[in-house]
């Protein structure tokens, strides 16, 4: 089991004798049970930080608008920063760390462990439990996940309540860490991708019909690019804001500029986006789930995260962030990459 | 479907193999349908997925891209980036219902204007039964 305090007594340590320059990690959040992830600047705020299974929040994040905010600092605070990281959440620092955005020293890792379980999906915990007064959720025997309501215990099986990416979760500890806390349990997936397999099943224009269902809905409000902590671009291909336009910017100059998908949330420019989102992704998406946890229209926008997860796996032997050292995935190549598909 | 249809092919070649093939093809007299709108790129790996998808969003119903064959990139492996790149939009592109025939690779060399030409009639041939892209077409 995971001792939080033993990740306070950690954070304490770490502030006190002024290593960092800040903790970043989950409180309880003012909506009662669920957690929200804080930075922890003062030894005496440690007490706050939690662990249980409503830490959903991927904190790597919080890592790259750090960065990118001491950047603008003209004296930025060198000392690194200390974040919670669970098994996905490591892989993406993995990343992070083989693209040269962050160095080693620049966090300090305090791992834990999903205790052989997961995060809860607030959405499907709800359904079962229509209340919101649940007092507490913590980790129970064997992945259950335990909810006290109303002083009541009722343990719920991992399969009815967790995130469907902890369902397909492999690697559910962390693999890069300076401390760690927990088990490492090796966990078996129940199913690694069932919602991939549903589509691949598919007829093409079943598939086409499934896709123009899903992302019609997209309001292109960008969450998923908000909220993802490999989508560190400065400057993004589907944002035309992000090309300066001055006052002195002719007519002729803004049309000239490379416009490469129109903003209006029309189907094509949503098929554009996501596709274009989930290239990008393409060996760097960790399945960290944010982007789905945050769409509000419910887009199962994991799914093409997914597929493209699992031919990096079938037709390259890679998966992404599980080694800082290797070369990501498009950064090279090898003589006997599949081409059976040119002519 | 409409089998009238003419199909639109943008085709991503490379200059130093692929583009010259096409230029052989020309100067040997070959005739090949005129469905494709060349676009001469300086490597096969510089073609970015982005653009792919970008062309279709345009209104392209095909999209070709073609470099050298491996080991004779004239940037060493710039093919080899774009075959890894490419072979997952392959398996993208089908996954969200777009037809596979829409989108193609191939290694043509400035020697292969008589491949280059099959290429591209086979292309057209497989498209034109496919009828109009409409899916990632702009339709504004």
């Amino acid at each position: 089991m995971v001792e939080v305090e033993k990740i306070r007594e950690e954070a304490r340590r770490l502030l006190q004798e002024g290593q960092v320059r800040g903790v970043i990690g989950y409180v309880r959040g003012p909506q009662g049970v669920w957690a929200v992830p804080a930075m922890i600047r003062n030894p005496e705020d440690v007490d706050r930080l939690v662990w249980n299974p409503t830490c959903v929040h991927n904190l790597v994040l919080f890592v790259v608008e750090e960065k990118k905010e001491q950047a603008r600092q003209k004296e930025p605070d060198k000392r690194p920063l200390a974040v919670v990281v669970k098994g996905c959440d490591s892989r993406a620092i993995n990343v992070l760390l083989q693209e040269k955005f962050i160095e080693r020293e620049e966090v300090i890792l305090l791992g834990v462990s999903c205790e052989n379980s997961g995060v809860v999906d607030k959405k499907k915990l709800l359904n079962l439990v229509p209340s919101q007064k649940i007092e507490e959720i913590v980790y129970g025997n064997n992945g259950h996940i335990v909810a006290v309501i109303d002083g009541e215990r009722r343990v719920f099986p991992p399969e009815e309540v967790l995130a469907d990416r902890c369902l397909e979760c492999q690697a559910n500890f962390p693999v890069v860490y300076d401390h760690f806390f927990g088990e490492k349990i090796k966990k078996e997936a129940i199913n690694t991708s069932p919602g991939v397999d549903k589509i691949e099943k598919m007829r093409l224009e079943e598939r086409r019909r499934f896709w123009e269902e899903e992302l019609s809905r997209c309001l292109r409000c960008y969450a998923c690019r908000s909220v993802c902590p490999m989508c560190y671009c400065t400057e993004c291909v589907v944002d035309p804001i992000s090309f300066a336009v001055e006052p002195t910017t002719t007519a002729e100059e803004k049309a000239k500029k490379i416009k490469w998908i129109e903003k209006s949330p029309l189907l094509s420019e949503n098929f554009v986006y996501h596709l274009v989102r989930a290239i990008h992704l393409a060996g760097r998406c960790v399945d960290c789930g944010e982007c789905e946890r945050v769409c509000p229209e419910d887009i199962p926008i994991r799914l093409l995260n997914k597929k493209l997860e699992r031919e990096a796996w079938r037709l390259f032997n890679y998966v992404a962030g599980m080694d800082s050292q290797a070369p990501s995935l498009f950064s090279t190549f090898k003589e006997t990459d599949p081409e059976d598909f040119i002519r | 479907m409409n089998s009238e249809h003419e199909p639109k092919i943008v085709a991503f070649l490379c200059k130093w193999c692929s583009s010259a093939g096409s230029d052989m093809a020309g100067v040997s007299r070959l005739e090949y349908p005129s469905n494709v709108i060349p676009i001469t790129v300086m490597c096969s790996g510089s073609v970015s997925p982005l653009y792919i998808l970008s062309a279709f969003n345009l209104g392209a119903d095909g999209v070709l891209v073609s470099g050298c064959h491996p080991g004779d990139c004239h940037y060493i492996k710039g093919n080899m980036y774009a075959r890894r790149r490419m072979a997952l939009l392959k398996e993208l592109l089908p996954y969200i219902g777009l037809e596979p025939e829409r989108f193609q690779m191939s290694w043509v060399s400035a020697a292969e204007g008589l491949k280059f030409t099959q290429i591209i009639k086979e292309f057209v041939k497989q498209l034109k039964p496919l009828g109009p892209q409409t899916q990632l077409r702009r339709s504004l």
